[in-house]
């Protein structure tokens, strides 16, 4: 009698634990459908003609694929043009911040001087900036140097941050001063230490600060506003915009286009994401 | 000079060398501008004239303009609309990752795709989504019985909409930091406590929880300074309306400069924005930097 309750009992906290199981996975689940359907609804929509996507009942799926959707955005959107300009401050602005920030980073970290501590804390502090503020007077700046409509205007404000210097050298901190002292030895020049030892023992870090860089820059969407003035300067999130107040009508043609400029990043994810998620956990500037 | 004497001159001119790009760029980007906002908040000035001095004026007119007030409660409503609930859900996430189970980093990077593309194809996907009669979303209010709902047209829901939308986007970004505090807590500490019988939520609350101070503190404060500066959705998506129920201060800024050449009122709404933000950010800290343990 005794043993089939203690039996009975068991077998009854043993569903009570499949049930909770079940539960999770079906709560997680739902919080995953909720994430990811608007991402399935852009690639769905940019396949479909606009007759499916104004249909009633709505339309999750394409009856067939409509791939020359993508062609159309091309041809009428010129896309390639705005494709090409990010693709340039993009890559224009990881190189400076390769260069810069390990640099600076390497300075901060290994070397002894006066005001060594406030400058750190200086360039910390300038993460606490809100960005209106100073959003005017870096305009007047760029006016004053003639950048104005320029790619320059977009990629030497970005040409390093606050955050890539302070993971830079924390990382540096990190690298026995052994290395350093055997290259001087050697008759290594200081320069020489920078890119022949510190530069390549820092790759793990500076995947990173590449990563970061990449999808702050290739999202960045008030600065481009304000100084790419003519269109053929532009970069994508500031054509998409405008393709939104001008074909506000072509939802086929808008998901092809977001679908495009979401893709190098979704790629870079899609290899990376581990490299994204670490990266980010320790980041402030998740906009 | 004995001061000197303490530094190898090797180490103090490489230094100094290695530094002085950033010395340069923080300065001309940083902090020359952060002057120079100040300085032209006591001008008019449309940028193509020759400015005019007029003291204390800019300020004086904005905060006897209803329009600017509009703006400063239309940010709080977002900040704190945005931030607050993200609080508790990116926490409650991050719990739930902190479990193990299957899949538990397929889920992870799936969750994650909001955060890594860019905010305008959000704001795009999400305008159309929102559209009374074929957005995707009144495929679930449509079996609720509700239909033609004015999103984004009507003023008490322009602002929830938007609301909802950087919920969404956010809510994975500020998990990811929960998680990786949570992660960094040793395993022997919740053990402990399990052999104590202690319940999940006491766990929670008297170990993880105060494990977790810095990085909750992080979140609280950053989340809020972030959501007052965010800018595209606005732009994008309403253009500050309808009305002006949703010109956030960042939109009042960029249109009072850049549309309407006021550059001393920008300037002077975007510090009395900054100092507000200050402000509210030494508040958060006092607030839920929790008392000093003995």
């Amino acid at each position: 009698m005794e043993k089939t309750k203690i039996i009975l009992k068991a077998e009854q906290a043993r569903r009570i634990k499949i049930l909770k199981k079940i539960l999770f996975y079906l709560l997680m689940t739902i919080g995953m459908i909720i994430v990811v359907f608007p991402t399935i609804y852009m690639f769905s929509g940019s396949l479909m003609t606009l007759g499916q996507i104004f249909s009633t009942p709505i339309r999750l799926w394409p009856s067939e694929f409509h791939f020359e959707n993508y062609r159309e955005v091309f041809v009428r959107f010129d896309l390639h043009r705005y494709f090409f300009n990010s693709t340039l401050v993009a890559i224009a602005v990881i190189a400076l911040n390769v260069f810069f920030c390990p640099l600076v980073g390497y300075s901060l970290a290994k070397f002894r001087f006066p005001g060594r501590e406030l400058l750190f804390l200086f360039i910390l502090s300038t993460m606490m900036i809100p960005f209106d503020v100073i959003v005017i007077p870096l305009f007047l700046v760029i006016h004053r140097f003639g950048w104005v409509d320029s790619y320059q205007a977009v990629i030497i404000p970005q040409a390093m941050t606050a955050f890539g210097i302070f993971l830079m050298r924390q990382f540096i901190r990190g690298t026995p001063d052994d290395y350093i002292d055997a290259a001087r030895i050697d008759g290594c020049k200081e320069f020489q230490i920078f890119y022949r030892i510190i530069f390549p023992l820092s790759m793990p870090a500076i995947t990173t600060l590449v990563i970061l860089s990449f999808v702050a820059t290739w999202n960045s969407f008030l600065w481009p506003l304000i100084v790419l003035t003519s269109d053929a300067k532009k970069t994508l999130p500031i054509a998409l915009a405008r393709f939104l107040s001008l074909y506000s009508q072509e939802w086929n043609l808008l998901m092809a286009a977001s679908v495009i400029a979401s893709g190098p990043v979704l790629i870079l994810f899609a290899f990376l994401n581990k490299h994204f998620i670490e990266g980010m956990s320790g980041l402030s500037g998740l906009k | 000079m004995k001061i000197w004497k303490r530094y190898s001159k090797r180490e103090v001119i490489y230094g100094l060398i290695f530094a002085s790009p950033a010395i340069i760029f923080f300065g001309a980007f940083y902090i020359f501008p952060i002057f120079r906002a100040f300085q032209i908040s006591f001008y008019k000035w449309d940028i193509l004239g020759t400015p005019s001095y007029t003291g204390l004026g800019n300020f004086k007119r904005l905060l006897t303009l209803g329009e600017f007030y509009q703006s400063l409660r239309a940010s709080l409503y977002y900040a704190f609309g945005t931030a607050v609930p993200i609080w508790f859900l990116a926490m409650g996430f991050a719990l739930a990752f902190n479990n193990k189970f299957r899949f538990n980093t397929s889920y992870l990077v799936i969750f994650y795709i909001p955060v890594v593309i860019p905010l305008i194809v959000w704001t795009i996907l999400w305008r159309l989504m929102y559209h009374p009669s074929y957005g995707l979303l009144t495929f679930v209010t449509k079996p609720l019985g509700l239909v033609n709902i004015p999103w984004l047209t009507s003023s008490k829901l322009a602002m929830p909409s938007i609301i909802i939308l950087s919920i969404w986007k956010g809510t994975p970004a500020y998990m990811i930091i929960y998680l990786a505090g949570l992660t960094s807590i040793p395993k022997e500490y919740i053990e402990a406590a399990q052999i104590d019988r202690a319940t999940k939520f006491q766990t929670f609350r008297y170990i993880i929880v105060p494990l977790l101070k810095p990085v909750i503190l992080y979140v609280v404060i950053i989340s809020v300074i972030i959501a007052f500066q965010i800018f595209d959705p606005f732009y994008a998506m309403t253009a500050g309306g309808p009305g002006s129920t949703t010109r956030v201060v960042p939109l009042f800024v960029y249109q009072s400069a850049f549309h309407h050449l006021k550059m001393g009122i920008a300037s002077a709404a975007s510090i009395i924005f900054f100092s507000m933000i200050l402000i509210l950010s030494f508040i958060l800290l006092k607030v839920f930097g929790f008392e000093r343990e003995e």
